[in-house]
């Protein structure tokens, strides 16, 4: 037992108690466990809605919208400020680079005048080729076909307004703005779900490891208090060393020690006692007596047993 | 002999022997031992439960600041004045509830792990209890029965041990009282009996004495 006043704590030592220490510590982790993940679905039940909520938000955000580009023939002039990424409203005039305006709708056929260009002749005369007995002269109607030549076309020019680029700037950084906002809410949430299972780990794993290690420091004691009682138990009442140093149960060891030396005082008194009647005996030539004997046995044993 | 943990700590047992029953005023037997736990795991998922609240009510201020800028820009076009500060309002009493919310989740976690653990603890004081005063009795020469632990108390295996060791000790001196006095007896009735009077009225007190501490 004397060597044992020296015992150093060992990681191979630490469960001195496996019944009590595992016992106490696994209740102990898995509670934790269940109360984490209560409150990790609650955490992240309110994050997911916290974040959509955000997002939602944030996509909703208008921005300046890009002015169109317009392109006119050769002449510069003012750009409509209809956004170039949407589509033009249906029945918007589409303006074209045309040198001539658009032809009017045609009018109704006017009625040939007398003696115009010759092609209402022409018709008279072809109508007058098939005529009926009984009919109408039929109208006929010459088509002249001049040759037309198309005028070279005037080369398109795009044409900026003047606050294209601060526009484009601001459209661009209003939605680089949003991106990041979104980006920093998935984030956020994300930080929160690792921040949660950190946390989760942290406490199981970190119960686990006190557990056993506060079970140890009262295991330790326990542990050298029953081989202090098997030797009580055997009858053997050597001496009582101290704790080590950080181990728990400082009182209760007080009071294993004060019972211990309580049961040594008993038997030192039956020691005197024995002893005396021993002495009394051989000095009244009763020293051969056996019951004298059978109390010297008893006493043998008893110094034994405190030795 | 009566039952040690019907006593009031710190006071010698004076109760007869009866069913002890838990109470919920002896649940911190051992003050410092329990203690110790209870502060350390009330501390850890304090910290915790902090900082995942501080991370939620981020995450929701985040979100309120959004809908309150938004709002402010759709106000900027009407003349609904009030109506922005009372959204505003409400969006804070939320993020103000959701941080009152886990608070008391926060508060709930730590009640239920300090609960536990005082009553884990108080399985472990409780037999350490009562063989701390059977350990008193003992050195007072008291050896009178030991009584078992109650249902649910923990170090079964060690009271056991106890168990056996006081049995061991108390029959020890049972059949020590029985030798002497069989001694006693003998030198009476021997030719020097009379010389040794004195010496065996000693020890026959001293036995007599020894088997009214096995009752006691």
């Amino acid at each position: 037992m004397a060597s044992e006043s020296n015992h150093k704590r060992q990681w191979r030592n630490l469960l001195l108690n496996k019944g009590y220490q595992l016992r106490f510590t696994l209740v102990m982790v898995g509670l934790s466990t269940a109360l984490m993940a209560g409150l990790g679905f609650w955490v992240m039940r309110v994050a997911d809605e916290t974040t959509t909520v955000s997002k939602s938000s944030i996509m909703g955000t208008p921005c300046p919208a890009i002015p169109s580009l317009s392109e006119s023939a050769g002449s510069a002039g003012s750009a409509d400020p209809v956004d170039a990424e949407s589509p033009p409203a249906p029945g918007a005039k589409v303006p074209m680079n045309l040198d001539e305006p658009a032809p009017a709708p045609a009018p109704a056929p006017a009625p040939a005048a007398p003696g115009s260009a010759g092609s209402a002749d022409a018709g008279d005369k072809a109508a007058g080729d098939t005529e009926e007995p009984g009919r109408p002269p039929r109208r006929k109607i010459e088509v002249n076909l001049d040759p037309m030549e198309m005028p070279p076309q005037a080369p398109k020019v795009a044409t900026l307004p003047a606050d294209y680029a601060a526009a484009v700037v601001k459209h661009w950084t209003c939605r680089l703005k949003i991106d990041a906002a979104k980006r920093s809410l998935e984030h956020g949430r994300d930080r929160i779900l690792w921040v949660l299972i950190g946390t989760g780990l942290l406490l199981v794993l970190g119960l686990a490891v006190y557990g056993i290690k506060m079970t140890h420091k009262v295991a330790g004691p326990l542990f050298k208090v029953s081989l202090y009682l098997k030797k009580m138990r055997d009858g053997r009442f050597d001496k009582v060393y101290n704790l080590r140093k950080g181990d728990q149960l400082l009182d209760f060891y007080e009071h294993f020690r004060h019972a211990h030396a309580g049961v040594v005082k008993m038997q030192q008194a039956d020691i005197e006692r024995v002893q005396a009647v021993i002495a009394a005996a051989e000095a009244a030539g009763a020293g051969d007596e056996p019951a004298v004997g059978e109390l010297r046995d008893l006493l043998a044993r008893k110094e034994k047993s405190i030795e | 002999m009566s039952d040690p943990t019907a006593a009031t700590p710190g006071l010698p047992p004076t109760l007869p022997s009866e069913k002890y029953k838990r109470k919920l005023s002896n649940y911190l037997l051992d003050k410092k031992l329990q203690l110790r736990y209870v502060l350390i795991v009330t501390l850890l998922s304090g910290v915790i439960a902090s900082a995942l609240g501080f991370l939620i009510y981020q995450q929701n201020r985040a979100a309120s600041e959004s809908i309150e800028q938004d709002l402010k820009v759709l106000m900027q076009k009407t003349t609904q004045d009030g109506f922005q500060e009372e959204i505003a309002s409400d969006l804070e009493s939320g993020d103000r509830a959701l941080v009152y919310k886990m608070g008391l989740i926060g508060l709930g976690l730590v009640m239920i792990l300090s609960l536990y653990l005082v009553i884990m603890t108080h399985r472990v004081a409780g037999p350490l209890f009562k063989m701390g005063i059977y350990f008193e009795q003992m050195a007072e020469g008291k050896l009178g029965k030991v009584t078992p632990l109650r249902e649910g108390d923990l170090l079964q295996d060690f009271f056991a041990i106890f168990k056996a060791m006081h049995e061991a000790v108390r029959t020890r001196a049972g059949a020590d009282a029985d030798a002497m006095e069989a001694a006693v007896r003998k030198l009476r009735a021997s030719p020097a009996g009379g010389k040794l009077a004195g010496e065996l009225d000693a020890l026959e007190r001293h036995v007599a004495e020894l088997r009214s501490q096995l009752t006691a």
